[in-house]
């Protein structure tokens, strides 16, 4: 047993010494230090450090100030502790995406809404699909609402990136982002609706001249 | 108003121009892309047509229209290759990180390859940079077409997240603006994001 | 596409674009793709009735297009030729499009007019052609749309679509019947 949890211990160490190198080698040891210090935090806490060092990598690579660097990792890595403390264990991914979202403006109501709406489920699709609406402008609340009931209706990560997909392409059309949801949610819910109540919707009557 | 000018009312609306997204051209260029050419270059085999010298012109309307198709790029996630394609696919690319991932990769259901398309006809070079490469500026170069106005490049990512930019000539920085944008600081220059899963995306 | 006053493309011709992608310049079919995109793109939509279904059966008819490039006989009617493949596509496409609702195109109506300031009547009308235009079933809306908005004489749509003149044109009469029908409908409302 012992030689065991020596041997992780090598394991981790060695990982752990890997990613130092290529931030050593990418950020001024100032940076370095300061990053690496979040970066080891997050990991005793168990959380995913490996968006942690790609975001410093990320401003290195950009040319960004050491300053920046570390504000943008410690901001991260608080949304991911967040993330974790909203959906409990979570995969990386899952971490990742909620963190996402949260950086953009969603709540940690919405987050739980989420996950209630997919429980026992994968949820990286459903909140990658919340974080990139939200970063497309959609309001939050609104994505919110959206992912809870189209995962609550279908249920399928293909039909939620159906549906992200078609509300990308509607605002890059023209389409004022809240109303380019909101059209998209109305068109899934009346089919839902008409399903549930046995009409055939083809069949109603024809479209009023809307009022000026 | 009589039948056959409420008939024609109705059909002058229709003839209305349509606007489709651009990025139906994108996407279809990547899928002919991977296609066997036509005829003269696959009877001489690839390395002759790799080495062949060629002048394209192109119309001064051609060439506005090339560049208004410029930063048209598009991510398509092939479906899901069995182990041997896999390893095929896997053999067509030089990204190190590419290569450690798919060793990682406990089987070929948790990580899908995924084609990268950039469209900049004025480009000399083009790099992909993103999570997957440490963010290295010349790790992943895309290939040009041979008019050197598509750029392409396939990694095999595992699921996930994955955020990335595009670096033209090694100065500019450009999200793809066919992929949502990546949340938090992206230091003054664009981040897109993708999500690699079972699912198209 | 009508043979009695061909469109002379700008910049290279259909089959300059042609000859190139056969000799293996791939690059050269994006120029067709793109001036043929936005034309094509209006009948799949008002075919199919929603951008999607639209996308993919353009999508389809254009990779089919590559493939089958050798065969085209007459490079300079490309055009004529690939719209022959997205009507094929098209009446495909639709017969498994039975999963999406019709009220998309509505929506997609109202969403295009969302910007347009003031012009409310003009965008009411819009979503009555389009409303009345799905009510046709499949053969009649596409004979009504080869007639009436791609201008196709009756010789064209019969080598098109492979239907004899005279049904085609009983289809037309039927389409017009319906719509005029329908549109009167509306008007009262």
């Amino acid at each position: 047993m012992q030689w065991a949890v020596g041997a992780a211990f090598i394991v981790v160490a060695s990982v752990a010494g890997a990613q130092d190198a290529r931030l050593r080698d990418r950020l001024d040891s100032s940076t370095a230090a300061r990053v690496g210090a979040i970066i080891d935090s997050a990991r005793f806490a168990g959380l995913p450090t490996r968006p942690l060092t790609s975001k410093a990598l990320e401003g290195a690579s950009k040319g960004a100030p050491g300053p920046r660097i570390v504000a943008a990792v410690s901001r991260l890595a608080g949304e991911l502790r967040s993330a974790r403390e909203v959906l409990g264990p979570a995969s990386e991914s899952e971490l990742d995406a909620a963190a996402s979202a949260l950086i953009l403006g969603v709540r940690r109501a919405d987050l739980v809404a989420v996950r209630s709406a997919r429980s026992g489920e994968r949820l990286t699709v459903p909140l990658a699909v919340l974080a990139d609406l939200v970063a497309y402008g959609v309001p939050p609340e609104a994505a919110t609402q959206a992912v809870v009931r189209l995962a609550e209706g279908n249920g399928e990560d293909e039909a939620l990136l159906d549906f992200r997909r078609d509300v990308e392409r509607d605002i890059a059309l023209g389409a004022p982002p809240a109303a380019a949801a909101a059209v998209r949610l109305n068109s899934a819910g009346l089919a839902e609706t008409a399903a549930r109540a046995g009409t055939d919707v083809q069949t109603g009557g024809p479209p009023r001249p809307r009022k000026p | 108003m009589s039948d056959d000018e409420l008939i024609e009312r109705a059909a002058q609306e229709l003839r209305r121009p349509v606007r489709m997204d651009p990025a139906v051209d994108a996407r279809v260029m990547a899928t002919v892309h991977v296609l066997p050419r036509h005829r003269a270059e696959r009877a001489r085999g690839w390395w002759a047509w790799l080495t062949q010298a060629r002048t394209v012109r192109v119309s001064p309307l051609g060439a506005l229209a090339a560049a208004a198709a410029v930063l048209v790029a598009t991510v398509v996630i092939v479906p899901r290759l069995s182990p041997d394609a896999a390893s095929e696919q896997l053999a067509a690319t030089t990204d190190p990180v590419a290569l450690t991932q798919a060793a990682a990769a406990s089987s070929v259901d948790s990580a899908h390859v995924v084609q990268f398309v950039f469209v900049a006809p004025t480009a000399r070079s083009v790099s992909l940079v993103g999570d997957f490469n440490n963010w290295e500026m010349d790790a992943t170069p895309l290939e040009a077409g041979p008019a050197r106005s598509v750029w392409t490049v396939k990694l095999l990512l595992p699921n996930g997240r994955h955020r990335y930019a595009f670096v033209v000539d090694d100065s500019t920085w450009a999200a793809d603006p066919g992929a949502p944008p990546a949340a938090g600081d992206d230091f003054g220059m664009p981040s897109s994001v993708v999500t690699v899963t079972g699912s198209s995306s | 596409m009508r043979a009695a006053a061909p469109v002379v493309p700008a910049g290279p011709s259909d089959a300059d674009l042609v000859r190139r992608v056969l000799s293996g310049e791939v690059e050269a079919y994006a120029g067709l793709v793109a001036r043929y995109r936005d034309r094509f793109g209006r009948f799949a939509t008002q075919m199919l009735g929603n951008r999607e279904d639209a996308e993919e059966a353009l999508q389809d008819a254009f990779v089919r297009g590559y493939k089958a490039l050798a065969r085209c006989e007459e490079p300079d009617r490309f055009g004529s030729w690939l719209f022959r493949i997205l009507v094929n596509r098209c009446r495909t496409h639709g017969a498994k499009r039975a999963r999406r609702e019709r009220t998309i195109v509505l929506d997609e109506i109202a969403l295009q007019g969302a910007g347009v300031d003031g012009d409310v009547e003009a965008a009411a009308w819009r979503e009555a052609i389009e409303w009345a235009l799905a009510k046709l079933d499949d053969g009649q809306r596409e004979a009504f749309l080869l007639k009436y908005v791609e201008e196709l004489s009756y010789d064209e749509m019969a080598e098109m679509t492979g239907v004899g003149v005279s049904a085609l044109k009983m289809r037309v009469k039927r389409a017009c019947d319906r719509l005029r029908v329908m549109l009167r409908e509306v008007e009262r409302v």
